[in-house]
């Protein structure tokens, strides 16, 4: 590990029951790059994910997050840590409007904390902050609709909105670009490479063009284990990644 | 040795009673995931069903026909009720049940009236099977503990062996997939939650002329109720048979010790006034708040319940 | 999904409080309550707004749970009845010659319901949904068994009773008389009231709409969703204490029935009649259903059957409460497509009338029967002589009852059908 390591994963193991999901998981993911993880379904990216967040308990490893040591804590634990999340299945508050949704997101980072004798219109930077976001993802005249409301690909870029506006100067993002079309994607990738600023990125991705679009460094997962990392040329020229992963989407990478 | 041989004894009726209770309970909750609040309801409605009918035609067509009355009536419920509150979430459903509870406990002294009604021990089981220190020992009840027993082993041979028990667990988990395999799924539901009810009807049966039949009877039983089954974990048919067990022999011991609290406290070390308010509560008027007590032990020591696999 | 979450979402999101509205809501809510008992002007119109100021406020309380939080407190009146005994006591002290003014009680209410709330929150607030709903009624049913056991404290089946005016007077006012009682139950009305609204609009109120919507996401953005519901839970538990407290000086009086599961089922209905969705729904729910308790509680015995029945019905159609159908239709009245509906709503209220006079046909022959059973008089019924035990009196009823509910399955979805035709119309934009 390195001093601009923003995430380092040391040997992580899972097992469900007597399966086996992550085998050893060893990652340096340096500070500010944009990092994708692939792999063919179920390799254990989610896993993966889940495992970093503290959604999941680890069986055995380290995680350190810009030094920290984060192994154990509990999602809201780790995101004080300064590392955010977004959804594979769209995970939003759907009740609430666009404009609260993304309030929420960011009461942390305002230092909000369970105040309940102030109101949350009197925060500094608060209320800027998310019209910026607004604005950010193009949602603005969508501000006052409820997000259960929202159109599929109008949700998704909540989703990622909801993950960026935190603060956290490392963000994991599980398939933002699930489901959508591809002006959606587009639309999607420019917006991640815009509010990135500087953060670092990890990215779970099946749509390989935005991987090698966003991606400064890859890594490959199968079986629950590494099988190659390092930058997109290096990945589509390994054999063992062809063999193990690229082999029917070879035509894709060349 | 002799009394407590008998103290033991009830504990087991009473506990095998609030099992079989449960048990469909615990059958709606593991397979639906809907936590009846009227299920003690149906367990009223079955006694007051067997009253009716034991006048006209006695007591053992009154075993087969009040439970399936019972059962029918659930179902009804299910198709009806549950099935359109479904759409707006579990907590929707419990409301809905909270309702049903609530008007099933208005209309049931509106019709059988306030008093308790006179529903007896069928004669040819009312005779003492044995005697203890001088107490005889009815034989309904044995026969009480021998329906119990049936029902656990024929519930958990039912899904734990039979393709329905199949069926039925994996529409719970995977009701698209079990859909595409032909099988009716919202029927498995309604044939369930018919099952369960029915199951708290054959408890009303059997316990309603030991214990008594009156409209209280459902409100004072469906907390305890609640608290087996979510002490033995939603959905576990054994954890529910163990937290029955062992909330009738505890609260059964807890009723016959006439000590004070205060008595007790003292002798583990602990200074009590003699003539506080602590020294004064003997064990028996605790008694009723032994299961709740019990169920948030549980809950803070092991949160999802003795046996429990559901999570929710 | 869409067609069926436009028009439900719309009514859930609310109003959004933009403007300065608030402050003409507040100075109209306080103007009436200072001359509403003028306008009464009897003892029993003034007993009717103390109920129903305690009502609102213990119904609001419940709702921070039920509708702000998502959470089901089946044992929500442990705290208001906990917060009426921490004030009698003082009022019996008071009563005693300590000097302790009485309009101030109530906060020992506050106290009481806070203290009680800690640590049942702290177990119950570590689950949620359902299983949360589930050891709440455990915990209720644990509170009334502690206080059923400590007679000492609590006055066993009597209740402890106390006398508000039994101190020196205040400034010239003793408090024993209704209106002078009245003005301190409406002031605490009004104060818990906007402090509860204040509550939604910081971010702990926030939370916990997101900690309803979605708990595991906002476990994910920095904050434990145990920890707010907790804070809620105990809030909650501080407001229904001050209701307690106000119930306790307005009837000088506080019994076990106060925490009892009666109690929690009342605010429940009352909120759930209302609707959760808004935070005005419960205070709507209070006073109608306070005004029906009323009404219908003198006239009949099936009181409880009725509101029993009112309550299954909101549930299965209309889960939004009244402040949901109210919502529902406002801006439908406002864009002008009231008259669209009119016609088919109107047509399906001869039904609802002829099902609801059957229900209520049958339900009054059955108490009238049981009367006659128990050697009682069988009295009129709509203006009859009506002899229950005869069967062939149960018949007009019966048809009655079915009759409505054939005429209600044709109508009543016509009626929705057309709510639901405005609602797409509105969403176009189209006016007119």
């Amino acid at each position: 590990m390195t001093e601009n390591t923003a995430l380092a994963l040391e040997d992580l193991h899972k097992s469900f029951g007597a399966t086996a999901i992550i085998r050893g998981v060893s990652l340096d993911i340096r500070a500010g790059s944009c990092h994708a993880i692939i792999g063919p379904n179920g390799a254990g990216k989610s896993t993966l994910f889940h495992l970093i967040t503290g959604r999941l308990k680890l069986d055995r490893g380290r995680i350190r997050l810009a030094g920290h040591d984060i192994t154990g804590l509990s999602p809201h634990r780790v995101f004080r840590h300064g590392l955010a999340r977004s959804f594979q299945v769209t995970s939003l508050f759907p009740r609430l409007s666009v404009f609260e949704n993304l309030r929420v997101a960011a009461m942390w980072q305002a230092r909000c904390g369970h105040a309940y004798w102030r109101s949350v219109a009197g925060y500094p930077g608060l209320h800027g902050r998310v019209l910026d976001m607004l604005e950010n993802l193009h949602l603005t005249p969508r501000r006052n609709v409820p997000a259960a409301a929202l159109a599929y690909a109008e949700q998704r870029t909540l989703e990622i909105g909801l993950a960026l506006i935190g603060g956290a100067h490392t963000i994991l993002l599980d398939e933002p670009t699930a489901g959508m079309s591809r002006a959606e994607t587009e639309r999607a990738v420019a917006l991640l490479r815009r509010l990135a600023g500087g953060r670092t990125l990890v990215l779970i991705e099946h749509d390989l063009s935005v991987v090698f679009d966003l991606a400064d460094t890859i890594s490959v997962l199968a079986e629950g284990q590494v099988i190659a990392s390092g930058s997109p040329q290096t990945v589509r020229g390994d054999a063992a990644v062809r063999a193990a992963y690229l082999g029917t989407a070879a035509e894709d990478l060349a | 040795m002799e009394g407590l041989l008998l103290v033991l004894l009830n504990g087991l009726v009473y506990g095998l009673l609030l099992f079989m209770l449960s048990s469909g309970l615990t059958l709606i909750v593991g397979m639906m995931g809907v936590l009846n609040f009227a299920h003690a309801s149906f367990y009223m409605l079955g006694a007051y069903f067997a009253y009716t009918i034991s006048v006209g035609l006695g007591f053992w067509p009154a075993l087969i026909i009040a439970p399936l009355l019972v059962g029918g009536l659930g179902a009804l419920v299910e198709r009806y009720g549950l099935r359109a509150v479904h759409r707006h979430g579990k907590l929707a459903e419990l409301l809905f049940t909270v309702g049903l509870a609530f008007v099933i406990g208005e209309i049931v002294p509106l019709i059988w009236g306030r008093p308790a009604v006179p529903y007896r021990v069928p004669a040819v089981l009312d005779f003492p099977a044995f005697a203890l220190g001088g107490i005889n020992y009815q034989a309904y009840r044995l026969f009480m503990m021998g329906v119990s027993v049936a029902i656990f082993a024929g519930l958990y041979a039912a899904l734990a062996r039979t393709r329905l028990g199949l069926v039925i667990r994996a529409a719970l988990t995977h009701p698209e997939m079990v859909g595409m395999l032909g099988h009716n799924v919202p029927r498995v539901f309604t044939l369930v939650f018919g099952a369960g009810c029915a199951l708290a009807g054959l408890a009303g049966v059997i316990g309603g002329n030991v214990f008594t039949t009156s409209p209280g009877m459902a409100e004072a039983l469906g907390a305890i109720v609640f608290a087996v089954v979510i002490m033995g974990g939603l959905g576990s048919i054994p954890g529910a048979l163990l937290a029955s067990l062992a909330i009738g022999f505890i609260q059964t011991a807890s009723v016959t010790l006439d000590t004070p609290l205060g008595v007790l406290l003292g002798r583990l070390g602990m200074a009590v006034d003699p003539h506080g308010a602590l020294a004064e509560i003997t064990i028996a008027r605790a008694a009723p708040a032994v299961p709740y007590l019990l169920l948030v032990l549980v809950l803070v020591v092991h949160p999802r319940g003795l046996m429990g696999a559901r999570a929710d | 999904m869409a067609d069926q979450a436009a028009p439900q979402t719309a009514l859930l999101a609310g109003v959004p409080g933009r403007s300065r509205a608030w402050m003409i809501w507040l100075a109209a809510t306080a103007a009436l309550a200072l001359v509403a008992p003028h306008l009464l002007a009897s003892g029993f119109g003034i007993s009717l707004l103390n109920r129903m100021a305690i009502a609102i406020v213990f119904a609001l309380s419940f709702n921070m749970l039920l509708g702000q939080g998502g959470m089901l407190d089946f044992g929500h009146a442990v705290f208001f009845g906990l917060g009426g005994f921490a004030t009698m006591h003082l009022l019996k002290l008071a009563d005693a010659g300590i000097f302790l003014p009485v309009p101030l009680l109530p906060l020992a209410g506050a106290l009481g319901g806070l203290v009680s709330a800690v640590p049942a929150g702290w177990v119950a607030t570590r689950r949620e949904g359902t299983s949360f709903a589930m050891v709440t009624l455990g915990i209720a049913e644990l509170a009334v068994a502690f206080v059923v056991m400590l007679p000492q404290w609590f006055g066993g089946e009597e209740g402890v009773s106390g006398d508000r005016s039994a101190e020196p007077a205040l400034f010239g006012f003793d408090f024993g008389a209704a209106l002078q009682i009245y003005y301190v139950i409406a002031a605490w009305a009004l104060l818990a009231a906007v402090l509860m609204w204040a509550i939604t609009r910081t971010p702990l109120g926030r939370l916990t709409n997101a900690v309803r919507d979605n708990p595991l996401r906002v476990d994910f953005l920095g904050y434990d969703p145990a920890r707010i519901r907790f804070l809620c839970f105990a809030l909650a538990g501080l407001f229904a204490g001050v209701a307690g407290g106000m119930q306790a000086l307005n009837d000088e009086i506080v019994t076990v029935s106060n925490i009892g599961s009666a109690a929690s089922g009342a605010v429940l209905l009352m909120t759930y009649i209302g609707g959760v969705g808004t935070f005005w729904g419960p205070v709507l729910g209070a006073i109608v259903v306070t005004l029906l308790q009323m009404a219908l509680g003198t006239l009949t015995d099936a009181w409880q059957l009725y509101s029993g029945l009112l309550f299954v019905f909101m549930v299965l159609w209309a889960p939004g409460g009244l402040s949901g159908i109210i919502l529902s239709h406002a801006p439908l009245l406002r864009a002008g497509l009231g008259h669209r509906l009119l016609a088919r709503y109107l047509a399906v209220v001869p039904a609802a009338l002829l099902t609801l006079a059957g229900l209520i046909g049958l339900a009054e022959m059955a108490y009238r029967l049981q009367a006659v059973r128990s050697g009682g008089a069988p009295g009129r019924l709509f203006g009859f002589a009506v002899m229950p035990t005869d069967p062939v009196a149960w018949v007009a009823p019966t048809l009655l009852l079915l009759g409505g509910l054939l005429a209600l399955r044709s109508l009543a979805p016509r009626a929705r059908a057309a709510w639901q035709e405005a609602h797409t119309l509105l969403a176009r934009g189209t006016p007119r």
